[in-house]
């Protein structure tokens, strides 16, 4: 099979060329075979804080995690798992154990072999203090421990039912990284070169600031069935350049610098589709939609009039058209519209009605205002703070923000404050309370994941400083599973308690991520179900 | 600065002419200075966004157009003359003030402090002036105040070493030799005769100053290291114009033009008063 390879890849550059020379219209990369060989290079918005797939956190990274590492299951984009790098798994009858045989034939590229020790070696890597507790907390809540049955079947014990346990290990926190790398790294949580996995591609070196090159792997061949095809990856060398202005990004990509560029903003969409030599796609994220949750620890959000005024005080559709000229999808819940669970009853229930906003505020005891023309209350100006973290500002947040400041000032004098900061700065304005609204969007492929961090009670990301046992109780029935109904009972509730009842949130839109290329690349796809560009595992290059 | 032009060249310029480009220079200032002063006069509200109306180009209702979120830049650009040019002229107050002072300390004071203080100025002098203001808000953090002091700190040898300079001159001169002769606090020495005498070329050298001061402030600005959203000034307003130069040229363009022309303006009224002031015609 391997040595055939070379020839296949042989046969399908003649076909190529031979399709060039003719002139027929089927020429160039759209109608091509697959071509073996090249090296591309793709300009992505956001730099990644960690290669450490455990550490994962930032969706727009997702792309860079698949080239290196590989997890024991993927999605199918149905709602359902693939075997990756197992071959099965069964769930006893309880819903308490499940069992995964694993692929003998995957070696990772520092030379371990794959195995069940090394599934736990991962696994239990995350009970080290510190590690990743936003993890712990969650997909791995009602983990009770891995068992070792063979090298090539592993259990995993929980003390209670737990779904999420089949997203976690399709998710890049629980890809798999050579146990002899997690001993021996010298900086495990930011990862990087000496980090070894399984994926088709080997990261070469990382400059920071600047780029991240990956060389191919070429013992790989063991893709997933729905991975489009088999062994080594097309591409020699797959280089990622970090280009946070979009405007440099779609320059870069117009002049020929770069071949493939994500993150186009709404506003250059037609410097791409006018021109014949790029193409455009979309997808639509998985997870939680991008929201302002209100910090209801203090005031002036722990009052359920002001929270439900400022989300009265914002016209979202028109802010949205504004900033994204049309394209963004307005969200309605804390759920993203792609998700099963999506409440689509929660749409055009509250919103946009400026009077309502200022008959709240008034009520609330909000009625004086000061020389700004902000409202005041006891000589306490309305004011609301929103902390964004730089790395994880996309798709324009920061200038959305604005409209929102703009918009909030203009219909009900709410005084928004904006300030965009570097990470520590950010983290640290979160623990200790100085932000009334903190803006989020999560990419979980299962949305119940991302629900369990931003509103469980003890959830790593709840901001909202709201706990409420009930919420807890529906959270934890939504995570038990394994039946798709309740789950989405459970779920439904959350969100009318959630947006409706306690107006914890305003949803602005559904992330998306687009994507543009020169017409000479193939392969370039979304992956299924998370939404995010795929990995550069299907990517090629016309000749 | 004090080359001597040959006297033939100074002569033919010396002819009265009209000079255009001083008269354009003081329309421009007298149009900052009024934007400072009273922006509500010239436009709107500089704050007030439209959704519905973004990044539209120049027209008879917006002048310069509108930026990303609707706002309207002429409007902007106004209020922003009263953000940029007074931080530019806070910081120059500062640099001025601190420079005459430590100029005055240097050039009266023991031999090792003047060492101490010229090779201090030399020190600042020699650091590159926005990597000197970057250096100095990472510590205070960002915002307008940091900004000023930033940028007046950075500015201060400039002044110092002139004033040091002049005082060299000064305390060697006849009619303080003979006021430390009558005797007399040597405050009131300093005060009387030194200082007076010492301030010449000051004002002549703010003027040109400030226009480098402006230029450092919007440059931190677009940086996002002045005074933060939704102020509008320059500097900043250019940076976040700058994501839709191939969409909307007027959002950023217009406020670096505005920028531009205060700093030539600024620049060249300075070189003609120095000129004047060093009996060159120019």
């Amino acid at each position: 099979m391997r040595r055939t390879r070379p020839a296949v890849a042989a046969i399908a550059l003649a076909l190529v060329l031979t399709a060039c020379s003719s002139g027929t219209p089927q020429a160039g990369a759209e109608a091509g075979q697959p071509v073996s060989g090249g090296s591309l290079t793709w300009a992505v918005e956001t730099e990644p804080i960690t290669f450490n797939p455990h550490q994962y956190a930032q969706a727009k990274a997702r792309l860079l995690v698949w080239n290196t590492f590989e997890a024991l299951l993927t999605h199918d984009g149905q709602g359902g798992y693939l075997p990756w790098l197992s071959t099965g798994h069964e769930v006893s009858a309880d819903g308490k154990t499940y069992t995964f045989t694993l692929r003998t034939d995957v070696t990772f590229s520092d030379g371990t072999k794959f195995d069940a020790g090394a599934v736990k070696a991962n696994i239990d890597q995350f009970s080290v203090e510190g590690y990743n507790p936003a993890v712990l907390a969650v997909q791995l809540r009602n983990l009770d421990r891995v068992e070792v049955v063979d090298p090539a079947t592993v259990t995993f014990h929980l003390r209670q039912p737990d779904v999420l346990l089949l997203d976690f290990l399709s998710s890049p926190q629980g890809a798999q990284v050579s146990p002899k790398s997690l001993k021996e790294a010298k900086n495990l949580k930011a990862g990087g070169p000496d980090l070894a996995g399984t994926g088709p591609f080997v990261l070469d070196h990382y400059t920071a600031g600047q780029e991240v090159v990956f060389t191919r792997n070429p013992a790989y061949n063991w893709a997933p069935a729905n991975a489009g095809h088999t062994g080594p990856a097309y591409l020699d060398r797959i280089t990622y350049r970090f280009l946070k202005e979009s405007s440099v990004r779609v320059g870069a990509l117009t002049s020929g610098q770069v071949q493939v560029v994500e993150g186009v903003p709404a506003t250059d969409e037609a410097l791409i589709t006018a021109n014949p030599q790029l193409s455009l796609s979309r997808g639509l994220n998985s997870g939680s939609a991008y929201a302002y949750y209100f910090n209801t620890a203090h005031a002036p959000f722990d009052d359920l009039r002001v929270r439900q005024a400022f989300r009265e005080a914002v016209d979202v559709d028109a802010v949205l058209s504004g900033v994204y000229r049309g394209t963004a999808t307005r969200a309605w819940s804390v759920i993203g519209p792609t998700s099963p669970f999506y409440d689509k009853t929660l749409e055009k229930t509250y919103g946009g009605d400026a009077a309502e906003a200022n008959r709240l505020l008034d009520e609330a005891g909000w009625t004086a205002r000061d020389a700004d023309g902000f409202r005041t209350r006891d000589g306490k100006r309305l004011t609301v703070r929103l902390v964004q973290s730089a790395p994880f500002v996309r798709d324009r947040r920061d200038v959305l923000a604005q409209a929102v400041q703009a918009q909030v000032k203009q219909s009900a004098s709410i005084d928004l404050n904006v300030a965009v900061v570097d990470q520590g700065t950010a983290t640290q304005a979160l623990a200790d309370g100085q932000y009334e609204v903190f803006d989020n969007s999560r990419a979980d492929t299962d949305a119940g994941a991302a629900l369990n961090l931003l509103l469980h009670s003890g959830g790593a990301i709840n901001r909202t400083g709201f706990t409420d046992p009930a919420l807890d109780k529906l959270l934890e029935a939504g995570q038990a599973g394994p039946d798709q109904a309740r789950r989405q009972a459970a779920y439904q509730q959350v969100q009318r308690l959630v947006v409706t009842d306690q107006a914890l949130v305003l949803p602005l839109y559904a992330p998306a991520d687009q994507v543009a290329a020169g017409t000479g690349v193939g392969g370039l796809g979304f992956e299924p179900t998370a939404g995010v560009p795929g990995s550069a595992y299907n990517l090629w290059l016309s000749k | 600065m004090t080359l001597a032009l040959p006297r033939p060249v100074a002569r033919r310029l010396s002819l009265r002419r009209p000079r255009p480009g001083l008269a354009a220079a003081g329309l421009v200032l007298l149009l900052a200075l009024a934007a400072v002063i009273w922006p509500a006069l010239f436009a709107g509200d500089p704050l007030a966004a439209d959704p519905l109306r973004v990044l539209e180009a120049p027209s008879a209702q917006h002048w310069f157009g509108t930026d990303q979120l609707g706002r309207d830049v002429f409007d902007r650009v106004v209020h922003g003359a009263r953000h940029s040019l007074s931080i530019g002229v806070a910081a120059t107050v500062i640099a001025v003030g601190a420079g005459i002072l430590l100029g005055l300390i240097a050039g009266l004071a023991h031999r090792v402090a003047d060492e101490a203080l010229s090779r201090g100025f030399d020190a600042l002098a020699a650091f590159p002036l926005v990597l000197l203001a970057l250096l100095f808000i990472a510590i205070a953090g960002t915002g307008t105040t940091s900004l000023v002091v930033a940028i007046g700190i950075a500015t201060t040898p400039h002044y110092a070493r002139v004033v040091r300079a002049q005082t060299l001159v000064v305390r060697q001169a006849a009619y303080v030799t003979h006021a430390v002769a009558f005797g007399g606090s040597r405050v009131r020495l300093v005060l009387r005769h030194v200082l007076p005498n010492v301030l010449g070329p000051i004002p002549v050298l703010a003027m040109i100053g400030l226009g480098e001061a402006v230029l450092i402030a919007a440059g931190l600005s677009f940086l996002g290291l002045g005074p933060q959203p939704p102020s509008p000034e320059w500097g900043a307003m250019l940076s976040e114009g700058r994501g839709y130069l191939h969409i909307a040229w007027w959002a950023s363009v217009l406020p670096g033009a505005a920028v531009t022309a205060t700093v030539i303006s600024l620049t060249v009224i300075g070189r003609h008063l120095q000129n004047r002031f060093e009996g060159r015609p120019a």
